[in-house]
């Protein structure tokens, strides 16, 4: 199931542009995007992932746009809780994608944090090769 | 964000008003380390499982990089959940601990304790600690009710505790 919902994600991420309004490649991004760790209390650099901002509305699943020490995005992370996803009845469509060319996909397991306690799947759209997804790695 | 001093203060006022849980300084703190797998994929409180002695102080603190924990006690007053410590003793809430953040509590009231992680209870990141002897454990309604499956499956026996002091995470 994961993977098809990634295949999915990939694919809209692949055709939808990003929106011209937002300035998302350095951080902060432009918009209706906030701090993740000044809406929830997380650390603000999130080893694997970097500095994360969410458009509040979007939430749980996102578009979260994740960012290196230097400010460069460097991914769009997805959240997508288990249950909804073994939810006939649940869908998600549309998701923005503002983050224009993909490299490569990640999904994995995440047992909840701040502001998605439920455990769910992150699916990240790099747009960084794999050797650079080291920008976001712990100290 | 909730500092040292901050979180101590926390305790200190649970302590303030109420006979317990009380500041102990007789004896050294038993430390309940909040964990996680650098991915999130995986959150623990070690040990899971704990035995100590009436007024001794309990510490949790967060070595999570990457994710912020609580240390939450079942009862009604902490989000509706069950009650889950002896009746009379006074729960806690450490709202979140961010990496390196710590909280602590003495409990003093004799019997069995089960606390969780305000955003990790539906992934089984739950713990037990026994003061003393069990005595009464939780009442059949508190028992009865809800909890996430993975939190219920994941508590250690009463008589692990009890015959091993200290039980780790599997």
């Amino acid at each position: 199931m994961f993977f098809r919902v990634a295949a999915a994600i990939g694919i809209i991420a692949l055709a939808v542009p990003a929106f011209a309004a937002d300035q998302v490649e350095k951080a902060p991004p432009s918009g209706a995007y906030k701090k993740v760790s000044e809406l929830v209390k997380l650390p603000d650099f999130l080893p694997g992932l970097g500095q994360l901002y969410v458009d509040p509305k979007t939430l749980p699943a996102g578009p979260f746009l994740a960012y290196d020490r230097d400010g460069r995005l460097v991914s769009t992370v997805y959240m997508l809780p288990v249950e909804d996803l073994t939810n006939k009845d649940k869908r998600f469509d549309d998701l923005a994608a503002p983050g224009g060319k993909v490299d490569h996909v990640d999904v994995y397991f995440n047992a909840g944090h701040p502001g998605v306690e439920k455990p769910h799947a992150h699916v990240v759209l790099w747009h960084v090769p794999k050797a650079d997804e080291t920008r976001v790695a712990g100290k | 964000m909730i500092s040292r001093r901050h979180v101590f203060r926390i305790g200190g006022g649970i302590l303030a008003g109420l006979a317990l849980p009380r500041l102990s300084l007789a004896s050294d703190p038993v430390e309940i380390r909040m964990q996680g797998k650098a991915d999130g994929s995986h959150v623990w409180f070690d040990p899971i499982g704990l035995r100590i002695r009436a007024g001794q102080t309990i510490s949790w603190i967060n070595l999570d990089p990457g994710n912020s924990h609580t240390a939450t006690a079942y009862h009604p007053k902490n989000f509706e959940h069950p009650l889950r410590i002896p009746e009379g003793a006074e729960p806690w809430n450490s709202d979140y601990l961010l990496p390196n953040e710590t909280f602590s509590v003495t409990l003093t009231v004799e019997g069995v304790y089960d606390f969780f992680c305000a955003p990790h209870e539906h992934a089984g990141m739950v713990g037990r600690i026994i003061v003393g002897r069990p005595g009464k454990t939780h009442s059949e309604e508190a028992a009865a009710q809800e909890i996430p499956e993975a939190a219920r499956l994941a508590f250690p026996s009463i008589d692990e505790i009890m015959n091993r002091g200290i039980v780790r995470p599997a």
